[in-house]
């Protein structure tokens, strides 16, 4: 493990914020964090602190409630990391566009596609859709296709459910 | 003009005669497909420049989440337009991961050839482009002769000139041959004899450097709290490429340079650009020379399933990190497909970098980030 990484690990879990180690190769991340929204911020701060720079913020429609995923990099080392964050019974979950200023954006298209609350946002106007489509939640799943938190979770090889393997190639 | 010289801190608190609001597009020429830059003015100053975006928004996440993952395939294509190759591999390249797909060597060295001439024409268009934002208009006319000529070479394997649908989970879909291989040679020998031109009509113009020196330096502070990648990032002095650090694909295999600037300004933009052109040339002349025989594409079952959880694939786009984000429930159809493009964060940063500048600088650092609208809006 590079320095840095190591670095980052043992800062993380001293504030005991719990990292999952994953498998690069297979999932093409290293760690995955679930966290509380109060504890956002702060983990937000030490990826700054730590000099990891946000690689994007995404929307995840699961039941029971929606999940923001952040995905942190490094400029100089191999280091990747997911963090899911569960929103509030209000939709809302807090900022960190005051930290990492690249997440305004992604705070604002997020709010377009779901209807996430971002607290403290300075400025969450619409940023892709039209200002009469403020309330279409494009990206929203119907009561149909949505699947629960844990089943879009991954799961080992060994774990996967069965399928019928057909010698079916071309 | 002579208010030109006002008090130039934003936010004062008087009120102030000269401010106005000037919208830059969305028909605007330098802003590259359908962006709107809404400048809060003071004479010629910008003081507060705020991008719209969504203009010609096609919601590719939400086609993503209602097809079978395959038939997605050509709208990867159709978000950079101007390097499309490079979103065929990450998204190939994805699904190879997951479903443990292995990729015959020939066809991971066609797709690193392919990715290259993609990303070469990529920055023939930028070079031309930029240069005729800032009001030079004989450039464009010589790189897009070099860039027609690599279109054309594209053209003849991938069937298309500009959303190229090329990669398949395995491979590519169709083998380059001699003709292919002749042609590419003669076209890097051409290049070669270019650059000559190319510095004699633009890098050493002393327009061209007043115009681009010290302005948008964006530190590199400033580009991890934004999230900027590619040679926006390596113009300020950072050399982080996908390519390398993360590598993928049969990179490793090459000996190439990362190139990057000193000052972080719109001239090391260029620099580093066109530098990494010549790089995309050695790759592709170290992939020429060790190209392996065998087969194109893999045997890959008709009916792949999508193993349950998430994964991410990153790549060097020609702009930048492009990262494929997938949240699959199983069965053929992805749950959740984020794509992170790297236009989108580069162009974040604009009204930090470009407060308080000249609305002429604006347009050469604006300019000098090779932005590809239907990227952003993707």
């Amino acid at each position: 493990m590079h320095p840095a990484t190591e670095k980052l690990v043992t800062a993380l879990s001293e504030q005991s914020i719990v990292l999952n180690e994953c498998d690069y190769a297979e999932r093409g991340y290293h760690f995955e964090i679930d966290l509380d929204a109060g504890r956002l911020r702060e983990f937000a701060q030490c990826m700054l602190e730590q000099e990891m720079y946000l690689v994007f913020v995404g929307g995840l429609h699961v039941d029971p409630a929606i999940e923001i995923i952040y995905q942190f990099a490094s400029y100089d080392r191999l280091c990747r990391l997911v963090l899911r964050v569960v929103v509030d019974s209000n939709n809302a979950i807090p900022t960190i566009s005051d930290i990492f200023q690249g997440a305004d954006w992604h705070e604002r298209e997020t709010r377009d596609f779901y209807g996430v609350i971002f607290i403290d946002h300075p400025n969450l106007v619409p940023l892709i859709l039209a200002e009469e489509d403020v309330d279409l939640k494009p990206l929203l799943k119907n009561s149909d296709n949505i699947k629960e938190s844990a089943a879009v979770r991954w799961v080992t090889v060994e774990e996967q459910p069965e399928t019928d393997e057909k010698a079916d190639t071309d | 003009m002579e208010t030109a010289q006002q008090n130039l801190e934003p936010a004062t608190d008087i009120p102030h005669d000269n401010r106005y609001y000037l919208n830059m597009g969305p028909q605007h020429p330098s802003t590259h497909g359908v962006l709107r830059v809404l400048l809060e003015m003071d004479g010629e100053y910008v003081i507060d420049p705020q991008p719209v975006l969504g203009y010609g928004h096609r919601m590719q996440e939400k086609m993503a989440e209602h097809k079978n993952w395959m038939a997605f395939m050509p709208n990867t294509g159709r978000m950079d337009y101007a390097a499309a190759l490079p979103y065929n591999h990450g998204y190939v390249a994805l699904f190879e991961r997951i479903c443990g797909i292995e990729v015959p060597a020939r066809a991971e060295y066609i797709r690193v050839i392919t990715s290259e001439l993609n990303r070469i024409v990529s920055h023939h268009l930028w070079i031309g482009a930029m240069l005729l934002d800032m009001g030079a208009f004989t450039p464009i006319l010589y790189t897009f002769d070099d860039r027609e000529q690599v279109l054309d070479i594209l053209e003849d394997v991938t069937g298309s000139r500009l959303t190229y649908c090329y990669f398949r989970v395995g491979g590519v879909c169709k083998d380059i041959d001699d003709n292919f291989v002749e042609k590419t040679r003669a076209f890097i020998k051409r290049q070669r004899e270019r650059f000559d031109v190319y510095n004699k009509l633009v890098t050493g113009n002393i327009i061209f450097i007043k115009r681009t020196e010290g302005v948008g330096v964006i530190s590199l502070d400033m580009a991890r709290r934004y999230g900027v990648t590619g040679p926006v990032l390596r113009g300020s002095g950072i050399a982080y490429d996908v390519r390398k650090n993360e590598p993928y694909s049969v990179y490793p295999k090459f000996d190439f340079d990362i190139p990057t600037g000193q000052n972080g300004d719109s001239y090391d933009r260029y620099l580093v650009r066109l530098e990494e052109i010549e790089q995309s040339l050695r790759i592709i002349e170290q992939a020429l020379d060790q190209l392996p025989d065998g087969p194109f594409l893999a045997k890959v079952p008709k009916k792949l399933k999508m193993p349950t959880g998430d994964s991410s694939f990153a790549v060097e786009a020609a702009r930048g990190e492009l990262t494929y984000y997938l949240v699959s429930g199983g069965g053929d159809i992805p749950y959740r497909l984020k794509i992170r493009v790297p236009s989108y964060s580069n162009l974040s940063v604009l009204p930090e970098l470009c407060q308080g500048m000249l609305l002429s600088d604006l347009v050469a650092a604006m300019g000098s980030m090779d932005l590809v609208i239907p990227e952003i809006d993707r």
